[in-house]
């Protein structure tokens, strides 16, 4: 039986179908051999057997296919099969290195940042650009980690999304989710910052966490900021000094009675630990979360106004002074112990370095004033024990500003040369990684245009697809072992027992990272790159009206 | 012939078949059928040959008009020796032997 008793079978006119189709797009170097395979299909004797016979075909021409690719690959980018027969043609400039190597220095520079550490890197690096902000991917990462929290009733990792997301509407929902899933997340009531143009904290939400933590001042004194909050900015944005702040807020009587309770309070305490501790359970939970995210939330904790702290702490000194000199000894003494009181408390608490400094603040200035309270005869005793607390406030705040000062702190120093390293390499690995893409897109897609000639251009692009992987390539590995020290303090401090001063390695890594984006897209480097291109074109200019001058002399010299 | 190559036990079988008719030529479907060797093996076995120049080829005048060209196959003069001591080899080597059906035809 030949093809014309089982032509018609469907079966076998789609086999034939897919053997003709094969031959159309079969390589060009043994397309004759397909031609050979198709003409015997007509020969078949049974359907099954056109079939079978166009099954090979396909065989054959997905390995002549595969074959075909690995000799264009053997060959530099932007030569062709048709010119491989006697090689590439001599006129026309290619790379010196096969598409073979190429591809694989690329591949292998892209498996370096594949891996969890690279990837790792790139997301901490690329967010440094983007000054921290919340990412795309960094908010489906979220939205995600939401999902799984709601359907396992999680309040810890909803708490967590309540304090690191940008929507404020969304941080809301989820922070009333959270505690109505677990009581003691209450305190992410007093933990997100609401900013200063953005919604103040809610006042039910402050009543509550007042009344859920009993003498803490931080919950009043955020009542007593969401109180005075746009009045004081706008106060202040129109020119008001600090002097008429205080006549503005002692005026206000609620203001002063709410801050006066806060003051009296026994303890002080900001949430900061606890906030650092949820951040830290969550990402030891979830090891993808980019170290971004995390450190997100806690840079955007809420504290308490510190100039607000000081003015209120200012409008008390200037009461004690005024009850001094009527002679009221006594107020005097109980207003500026009241005011040292809570400057300690608030500096001994498990709160940020700034916190503790205001506090120090309060309880140096308290006691300065109680030193002149002091000064008259027969209170030397006082006088003494005044003067020793001013010394003991002293030496604590010279210890804290060594540990703060950035240039004498070795670590800090430390992460800054490693995070210029990284930014470096990190740059030149995308520079390298663009301009080879760009070259080898530019002979593979353009041949015709370039081809044939020994033009710039062509020499760049061949220059830079031989030379470009490989400077990837390295640019990527000592991208990955400079980044090293960073992941290194992630792990760290993912791992350690909580400390609230573990947290100041994080950002110390993470704020170094910032330094050269900051300087590239802050003032001083636009101001550099403008003057650069004044003086560039200046001596443009310059050159120009010399070579002008000079031309037009020699003219008029030689007129022939 | 000078280029020698190890021989897989279908390029022997192919060798054998195209041996049983030496100097006439074979069509590709016809050395498949009595080979029993599928196309998609078969063809990369004649082009691999023919590259090496053991193998002539030429094409078929279209006997019936609208049907294609159809591929012939031979050994050249020369492999043709070549081939019988490769065969016998690979059977002294107990590597290769013909198909019955061959040997009684």
């Amino acid at each position: 039986m030949s093809l014309s008793s089982q032509g018609n079978s469907v079966t076998a006119r789609f086999a034939r179908w897919a053997l003709a189709c094969a031959v159309r797009h079969w390589p060009e170097e043994n397309r004759a051999w397909g031609l050979a395979l198709a003409a015997e299909v007509d020969e078949t004797s049974s359907a099954s057997e056109t079939v079978r016979w166009s099954l090979g075909g396909i065989m054959f021409f997905t390995r002549s296919v595969v074959s075909s690719a690995w000799k264009w690959m053997k060959l530099p980018a932007g030569s062709s099969l048709s010119e491989g027969a006697d090689g590439p043609d001599a006129h026309s400039l290619l790379p010196k290195r096969s598409r073979v190597f190429t591809g694989a220095v690329l591949a292998v520079a892209a498996l370096l940042l594949a891996l969890p550490e690279g990837r790792e890197a790139i997301r901490t690096v690329w967010s440094s650009w983007e000054g921290y902000q919340e990412s795309g991917s960094d908010q489906r990462m979220l939205d995600e980690l939401t999902a799984r929290a709601e359907k396992e009733k999680d309040a810890s990792t909803l708490a967590f999304v309540a304090l690191s997301t940008i929507d404020r509407a969304h941080a809301a929902a989820l922070t009333e989710r959270a505690v109505a899933l677990d009581p003691q997340f209450i305190w992410v009531y007093g933990a997100r910052n609401h900013g200063q143009r953005m919604d103040p904290p809610r006042a039910e939400w402050l009543a509550r966490l007042e009344a859920a933590d009993p003498g803490n001042a931080v919950p009043e004194l955020l009542a007593a900021d969401a109180l005075v909050q746009p009045r004081l900015s706008a106060f202040l944005m129109h020119g008001g000094n600090n002097a008429q702040a205080r006549q503005l807020l002692a005026s206000d009587a609620t203001w002063m009675a709410l801050m006066e309770h806060a003051y009296a309070a026994p303890r002080y305490d900001s949430y900061l630990q606890r906030h650092i501790q949820l951040a830290r359970t969550i990402w030891n939970r979830e090891k993808n979360l980019p170290p971004t995210t995390v450190l997100y939330g806690i840079w955007q904790h809420a504290f308490p106004n510190l100039l607000t702290l000081r003015i209120y702490c200012d409008i008390r000194i200037q009461q004690a002074r005024t009850a001094r000199e009527a002679g009221d000894t006594k107020r005097a003494e109980s207003l500026l112990e009241g005011l040292d009181t809570f400057g300690m408390t608030m500096a001994d608490a498990n709160g940020s370095e700034l916190e503790k400094l205001v506090g120090f603040a309060i309880a140096r200035n308290a006691n300065k004033e109680m030193a002149k309270l002091y000064q008259e005869p027969g209170k030397t005793e006082d006088a003494r024990r005044v003067a020793a607390r001013l010394d003991q406030i002293d030496e604590r705040v010279q210890e804290m500003r060594l540990a703060l000062n950035p240039s004498r702190n070795a670590r800090a120093e430390a992460f800054r040369k490693e995070a210029e390293l990284v930014q470096g390499f990190g740059t030149l690995a995308a520079i390298a990684g663009f301009a080879t893409l760009a070259a080898i897109l530019l002979l593979e897609l353009l041949p015709g245009g370039i081809q044939g000639t020994k033009s710039f251009w062509r020499r760049v692009a061949c220059w830079v697809v031989d030379y470009g992987p490989a400077t990837l390539l390295v640019a990527c590995g000592a991208f990955l072992v400079s980044f090293l020290p960073f992941q290194s303090a992630f792990q760290e401090y993912r791992s350690s027992s909580f400390r609230l001063g573990d947290e100041q390695v994080l950002t110390d890594a993470m704020g170094s990272l910032l330094t050269i984006p900051e300087y590239v897209v802050g003032v001083d480097a636009s101001v550099e790159l403008w003057s650069f291109v004044t003086i560039a074109l200046s001596a443009l200019l310059l050159f120009v009206l010399v070579r002008g001058f000079y031309r037009t002399r020699r003219v008029v010299a030689n007129p022939a | 012939m000078g280029v020698r190559i190890r021989l897989s036990k279908q390029t022997l079988t192919v060798l054998d078949a195209l041996l049983t008719r030496p100097g006439q030529w074979q069509h590709g479907y016809s050395l498949s059928q009595s080979t029993s060797i599928p196309s998609g093996t078969l063809y990369p076995i004649l082009m691999r040959l023919e590259k090496l120049r053991w193998l002539e080829t030429r094409w078929e005048e279209a006997k019936t008009p609208g049907r294609p060209p159809r591929h012939l196959y031979r050994l050249s003069g020369t492999a043709r020796e070549w081939a019988r001591q490769e065969l016998r080899a690979a059977q002294e080597r107990h590597f290769w032997k013909p198909a019955p059906s061959e040997h009684q035809a």
